[in-house]
């Protein structure tokens, strides 16, 4: 045969296992991925390496015991994932939470939220080659965990918001440290973000790589700041207020393609940044409403939530997180089924792989932020 | 099979002179805009971090750490063993005979079963504090000692009525 004559060359594409251990891959997943040397054809996620049946015990716990489960689905948002089991519940049994309470709860959340953005920052930042911006991250966010540790006990899986309250009741001292914080976090992401995303090394990684349409994030059902990235406005704090954020002024950041085209992995980045900012402007109007007054409200010592059934959705770090509940009237539900956000945006790695280089696909799963924890659940 | 050749989808533009010192440019000005971020927290910051073993972190009072059980204070009354999620604490109590001396707790509730075994099982534990919010007579509380590893599977299980356990009241490794 001629080797100049590369036509009659027989190719063959080679299938590898990005995963489960590889670092890029953010925790346990498995892609399995065919390759034409760098360029990708095809990829396959493989899920369920951190499965730990949540629904199933969900089954046999009572109320109050399926709380800590919760946390453990998305570790580095447990209190997002607390927020919203919590939510419908209260609904459920028609329970009233008291304002500072709810205060509490909102400022919780949008805290946890500043924090899964920092690690996501850094992480992202790790993935495309640069270390430093990790640590710094990770000095901001350990303040965060820090007031988490100091209400609830724990740094990363709290227990802490309630059914019908909070456990632990916040402090004069404790928000006047967080207020002091959130000017010297406001500065410090800006410095951030021009280390990092305005570096033309991290532009060149992440411009028009891993783009995704507007028709394609509404055919997979993507939600939080994939769909906001693909230039889509669209926040359930905002056109589906639950709990108080009506009372709340911020606004959604939407990507607009600043350094390519809209739905690359830079606008995805830019959203998840930028909502660090209107996270602090929530805490500040936290701080300023919050009020004296009872952390629980009046639930009955042991619950026996009413036959009914409930679908509540909340806006968490990574998108929207559905909380599908099912009682049987006993102290036990029927069925709890959890919608994660996560779990439908690793289903678009197939989507947006073919013809990446893997340097880039590496870049397309780190915009994504995923959590295993919540995909497998 | 038909030999395939795939071609990335990531359209890269001509390079002309002026764009290759325009990259340069905005290479230099960027990366050293970085630098001077990254120097600033190399000099000037004092460090974050704490040498773990020789300085040791004190954590908050109500911090979630290894559970203790003072098991005098303790009536039996199985609730933190209702309410644990997984499972972890083990009691056995019998009926206290009616000859027997009456004793009661430190907050003036009587004693009417006789505590023969309380073990926690700190491996499975998942320290969510559920037991602790239980607790009528406050006995089960979270200490704030977080130095607690063993060799075994079965030492991690802490039996609140052996002495040496007990003498765990108020140890913090220092």
């Amino acid at each position: 045969m001629d080797i100049k004559n590369q036509e009659k060359l027989h190719t063959d594409l080679l299938t590898m296992n990005m995963g489960p251990q590889h670092p890029a891959t953010h925790g346990v997943l498995r892609v399995e991925i065919k390759t034409d040397s760098e360029i990708i054809a095809e990829a396959i996620p493989h899920l369920g390496y951190l499965h730990r049946c949540k629904e199933k015990h969900s089954e046999n716990l009572d109320y109050r015991g399926i709380i800590p489960y919760t946390d453990r689905m998305d570790y580095l948002a447990a209190m997002n994932m607390e927020h919203g089991y919590c939510l419908a519940i209260e609904k459920m049994l028609g329970t009233e939470v008291p304002k500072r309470a709810e205060y509490i709860r909102v400022m919780m959340a949008e805290m946890q939220r500043i924090a899964s953005h920092l690690m996501f920052f850094g992480t992202y930042a790790i993935d495309l080659g640069a270390f430093s911006p990790f640590l710094y991250a990770f000095q901001d966010r350990e303040f965060i965990l820090r007031i988490f540790e100091e209400l609830s006990g724990a740094r990363l899986l709290y227990n802490y918001i309630w059914v019908g309250g909070v456990w632990n009741d916040i402090n004069d001292s404790q928000l006047k440290r967080i207020e002091k914080f959130m000017v010297e976090l406001e500065e410090n992401v800006k410095k951030y973000h021009s280390l990092v995303g305005e570096n033309a090394i991290f532009i060149g990684r992440t411009a028009n790589v891993g783009v995704l349409t507007k028709d394609q994030v509404y055919d997979y059902g993507a939600t939080g700041p994939m769909l906001r990235g693909s230039g889509i406005d669209w926040d359930l704090r905002k056109t589906r207020p639950y709990s108080i954020y009506e009372e709340f002024d911020f606004n959604t950041v939407v990507g607009v393609g600043a350094k390519g085209t809209v739905g690359d992995c830079w606008d995805r980045y830019y959203v998840r940044v930028f909502e660090i900012f209107e996270s602090i402007k929530i805490v500040r109007q936290c701080l300023d409403g919050i009020e004296e007054g009872p952390i629980m409200g009046k639930v009955p010592k042991v619950l026996k939530v009413p036959k009914g059934e409930i679908y509540l959705r909340t806006e968490c770090p990574r998108g929207e997180l559905g909380y599908h509940i099912i009682s049987d009237g006993t102290k036990t539900p029927y069925r709890v089924k959890v919608k994660s956000s996560c779990f439908t945006h690793v289903s678009m790695l197939g989507e947006m792989a073919p013809g990446q280089m893997i340097a880039d696909f590496v870049a397309t799963i780190g915009s994504i932020d995923i959590v295993l924890g919540e995909v497998d659940r | 099979m038909s030999s395939t050749t795939l071609t990335p989808i990531k359209e890269t533009e001509g390079l002309t002179l002026k764009k290759w010192f325009l990259n340069i440019y905005r290479a230099v000005t960027s990366v050293s805009k970085g630098m001077m971020i990254t120097m600033k927290y190399a000099y000037g910051v004092k460090p974050v971090t704490i040498e773990y073993p020789e300085v040791r972190e004190v954590l908050p009072e109500n911090s979630r750490s290894r559970l203790y059980n003072d098991a005098e204070n303790c009536i039996s009354c199985y609730q933190c063993a209702v309410a644990c999620p997984v499972d972890c604490i083990y009691i056995t109590a019998t009926k206290r005979d009616k000859d027997a001396d009456k004793i009661k707790t430190s907050n003036g509730t009587a004693i009417r079963l006789d505590l023969v075994q309380y073990t926690i099982d700190t491996a499975l534990c998942c320290y969510c504090g559920l037991c602790t919010t239980v607790c009528p007579t406050e006995c089960l509380t979270h200490t704030t000692d977080y130095e607690f590893s063993q060799y075994t599977l079965d030492s991690m299980k802490y039996d609140y009525l052996a002495p040496d356990i007990r003498s765990w009241r108020d140890r913090i490794v220092k």
